[in-house]
């Protein structure tokens, strides 16, 4: 058993790891007001450098960090350049999808050049520890400590005492005045994101020494722990960042000590859903008013949506509906399947990111609850699994609007970190809670689809429940988004200081929409559970939620159609051009990044 | 009213949208070198708009915008600044988390030459001796009158031929009106040409040299302020409005 004083230094070496990260990402909001969620991206290319620089070509570890560093910070510039700068007028949304789609690319370029599998990061250090105290510490201790001190004396230097510097922070505090000041926002920018990215690659190099292993796993985490810690601290609030970090180093490893490992991360989402909620612009922010979001209207892309006449919906359908009847394929009917599962999935985020515009990052928790509860009703219970499955979407309506309640009193980037977070939440307590949801494991052998008594085996029956069902709720939604329910919605999404001086209780509004949302959501899950007969705490995860949200972007937020034919394109389009599955991941982000730039209304139009 | 020659800043024919909305109709101003000129209108007439175009944070969708008979059109924002115009934003805009030495410095930011920076800083301070002893405090902290001082002083720092102000008397105490139309007046001995957006036409036009009113886009009035502080029809175009405000 490690003492305490292990678990400090422990934490408190983590903690400045996370800093390295959580100051690049509090630098770029706090000059941009974006979340950069590309941010661990980086992180994973500077580990990787980082290996081939010393698998490789045997460098030494100074030239190591200077190499890395460079190369990070040439992405970092490379991203802003072509990335993000092309978006500065755009929308608010715009430039959060676009580092989304960003670290879609990068992580798939960095597997598809170095392969998943992890590789060792030798730190070339001595493997000595000294004793301190009653706890050791190690060179490798010592040297990120020193990194992360270096850094940070030589931001505030930066900061303080050069001109950019002084562009950064006037830049960040007044963009505009700022500018009439003459100070020229586009090397701001450049300059920000050069540091983050050199910051965040060194981070992820110094992670793969100290755990001796790089993978590309590594990304998602990474920019998740920086974004909690750079919210602890306050977003936008450079040394808020470097507490926030350290304390949530500290939080993690007592966690660990008290709990075990399988809880670090549990503790991050859950302190930074507690901040949230509590205190939404960090716990050093002074009594000064929430942060400038925007409101919700300027923060999607307004437009005409495109008008499909009725007779060509009910053609659509039709034909779609009575496909099994002609000698097609078991490969097109699995696929198609597949697209109104997640036609199901895209229904649930379109109105909940589209029509009331609260963009979830976090989505496919949903979906987790609802195949969790349907398999283990018909398991445990032997329910019928087409009453199961209503179980289950029953089940993430409530669930799902009772987690998300308390981050409605958020905005705009902030309800999608929320979101994330409690979707990774989910996951984690499905993982641990054993005792029901079989941890780790996972729960197989869950029972195929039935409905009255008749299993549903054969593809065709499976296609026509899951096409029937998805279209059921379809016309549920369509019918509710003509209501005053849909005008109420839409209120609040494009304007909720307005919607609230008119008497709506938005979190009436948002509640219903969840609730609906989740039961989508939920069934799409249950259904999924019977198809799979396997499910575990990975079966649901971020990229599921990315898809959806890439799918639902892609047919026009809020739009009921374009959710159904996004999914179809997403889904269908990768099997028609037999593209293999490792590269599709890279098109999800390449499509999602053509789309913000160039059509951020989508196929068919927001509505 | 002045001849183009002589102009130093001129908008002309200028017409701006926002999306389908049009804020401003031909819209032509003219500042002589060496004048306080003042724009009237109430709300939504367009006047920040007018600031926003002189400053290039918003284009025109046609028309031109000289400076020193050169075009500003297709200029970026800090480009103009360059060029020798500074600006007193609406409701101050100061860096709030900076310290007031640090805004008024931020002033001279496109300035290169450290040590008459550090001699145009006390100059500064014999213009507004107030800040003296505010120097190291946040600008946040400040009052508004001590505020909008600063704004002033941050303007005037980067040494500009002309500096353009957005309602510099807004939510300032009697005293503190006052004591701003003041500094203008001086600022504007010292050789700089001012250009100010104002709702409180009165007080304006006691210090311009000349005026326009600005209603719905459309410039319904314009000329030498004295004649205008007698003009009837400057009550009825918009200070009904105003003195019910």
């Amino acid at each position: 058993m490690s003492s305490w004083l292990d678990y400090t230094i422990n934490g408190l070496i983590v903690g400045n790891v996370y800093a390295l990260v959580a100051v690049g990402l509090a630098l770029i909001f706090g000059v941009s007001r974006l979340i950069n969620f590309a941010q661990g991206s980086i992180y994973l290319v500077g580990a990787y450098i980082g290996w081939v620089a010393v698998v490789q070509l045997h460098t030494p570890l100074p030239l190591t960090i200077i190499v890395v560093a460079v190369a990070a910070a040439i992405v970092g510039l490379i991203i802003e350049r072509f990335g993000l700068r092309p978006l500065q007028n755009s929308v608010r949304i715009a430039p959060l999808l676009a580092t989304i789609g960003i670290s879609f690319v990068l992580d798939q370029l960095v597997m598809l050049t170095f392969s998943p599998n992890p590789r060792a990061l030798p730190s070339q250090l001595p493997d000595v520890r000294f004793q301190l105290g009653g706890g050791t510490i190690g060179p490798l201790d010592l040297l990120i400590a020193g990194v992360g001190l270096t850094s940070a004396l030589l931001l505030f230097v930066f900061l303080r005492y050069s001109k950019l510097g002084w562009a950064v922070r006037a830049a960040s505090q007044d963009r505009d005045a700022a500018m009439q000041m003459g100070v020229d926002v586009n090397r701001v920018n450049q300059a920000v994101f050069g540091i983050a990215a050199a910051l965040g690659g060194v981070s992820g190099m110094l992670v793969g020494m100290y755990y001796n292993q790089i993978d590309t796993a590594m990304s998602l985490q990474a920019t998740l722990k920086g974004v909690v810690a750079e919210v602890v601290g306050g977003a936008g609030n450079v040394p808020g960042a470097v507490i926030g970090s350290l304390l949530l180093g500290l939080v993690e490893s007592y966690g660990v000590a008290v709990f075990g490992t399988s809880y670090r991360n549990l503790f991050a989402f859950l302190l930074l859903v507690v901040v949230l909620v509590l205190r939404p612009n960090g716990l050093f922010a002074s009594a000064r008013q929430a942060p400038p979001e925007p409101l919700t209207g300027t923060f999607i892309a307004p437009s005409r949506p495109v008008r499909i006449p009725r007779w060509a919906l009910a053609v659509a359908a039709g034909g779609f509906a009575v496909l099994p009847l002609f000698p097609v394929s078991f490969y097109v009917l699995q696929t198609l399947i597949n697209a109104w599962l997640l036609g199901m999935l895209a229904l649930s985020l379109t109105l909940v990111a589209g029509t009331i515009g609260q963009v979830s990052l976090g989505h496919a928790a949903l979906l987790a609850i609802g195949a969790y509860t349907s398999a283990l009703l018909s398991l445990t219970f032997s329910v019928p699994a087409g009453l199961a499955i209503i179980g289950g979407g029953l089940m993430s309506a409530a669930l799902g609007t009772a987690l998300i309640s308390p981050s409605f009193r958020l905005r705009g980037h902030y309800v999608s970190i929320a979101t994330l977070a409690i979707g990774e939440i989910v996951s984690l307590v499905i993982l641990n809670w054993e005792g029901v949801t079989r941890g780790p494991i996972g729960i197989s052998g869950i029972p195929p689809l039935s409905l009255f008594g008749y299993d549903l085996i054969s593809p065709t029956s499976i296609y026509w429940f899951s096409f029937a069902v998805m279209v059921v709720l379809a016309l549920l939604q369509g019918r509710l988004l003509t209501s005053h329910l849909g005008r109420s919605f839409r209120a609040i999404r494009d304007d909720d200081v307005a919607a609230r001086a008119y008497g709506l209780s938005l979190n009436r509004y948002k509640s219903l929409a969840f609730i609906f949302g989740g039961f989508a959501a939920g069934v799409s899950g249950g259904i999924a559970a019977h198809l799979y007969s396997y499910i575990n705490h990975e079966t649901f995860n971020t990229q599921q939620s990315i898809l959806a949200l890439t799918v639902v972007i892609l047919g026009g937020l809020g739009n009921v159609v374009g959710a159904i034919v996004g999914s179809v394109a997403l889904v269908g389009l990768p099997e028609v051009f037999r593209i293999a599955a490792e590269y599709r991941i890279l098109i999800y982000g390449i499509v999602l990044l053509l789309l913000v730039r160039f059509r951020p209304q989508g196929l068919l139009g927001t509505i | 009213m002045t001849n183009a020659s002589e102009a130093l800043l001129a908008l002309t024919a200028v017409n701006t949208f926002y999306g389908q909305a049009q804020v401003h109709f031909d819209l032509s101003i003219s500042v002589a070198r060496g004048h306080i000129v003042c724009l009237l209108g109430g709300n939504a007439s367009g006047k920040s708009t007018t600031m926003k175009i002189i400053l290039g944070l918003v284009k025109p969708r046609s028309g031109e915008v000289t400076f020193d008979s050169a075009s500003l059109l297709g200029l970026s924002t800090p480009q103009i600044v360059r060029r020798g115009i500074a600006s007193v934003p609406e409701a101050r805009r100061l860096f709030a988390d900076m310290s007031v030495r640090e805004n008024i410095l931020m002033g001279a930011f496109v300035r290169n030459d450290r040590d008459v920076v550090a001699q145009d800083l006390d100059r500064m301070l014999t213009l507004f001796p107030k800040l003296g002893q505010r120097l190291s405090q946040r600008a946040g902290s400040l009052s508004g009158g001590e505020q909008q001082m600063v704004a002033m002083a941050r303007a005037l720092m980067s040494r500009p031929r002309m500096i353009v102000m957005d309602e510099p008397t807004m939510g300032l105490s009697p005293l503190y009106v006052d004591r701003v139309l003041e500094l203008i007046r001086t600022i504007n001995q010292e050789g700089v040409s001012v250009f100010m957006v104002e709702q409180n036409a009165s007080l304006a036009l006691e210090i311009a040299h000349e005026a326009y009113v600005l209603q719905t886009g459309k410039i319904v009035l314009s000329g030498p302020a004295r004649a205008l502080k007698d003009d009837p029809r400057i009550r009825d175009a918009y200070l009904g409005g105003s003195e019910a405000a």
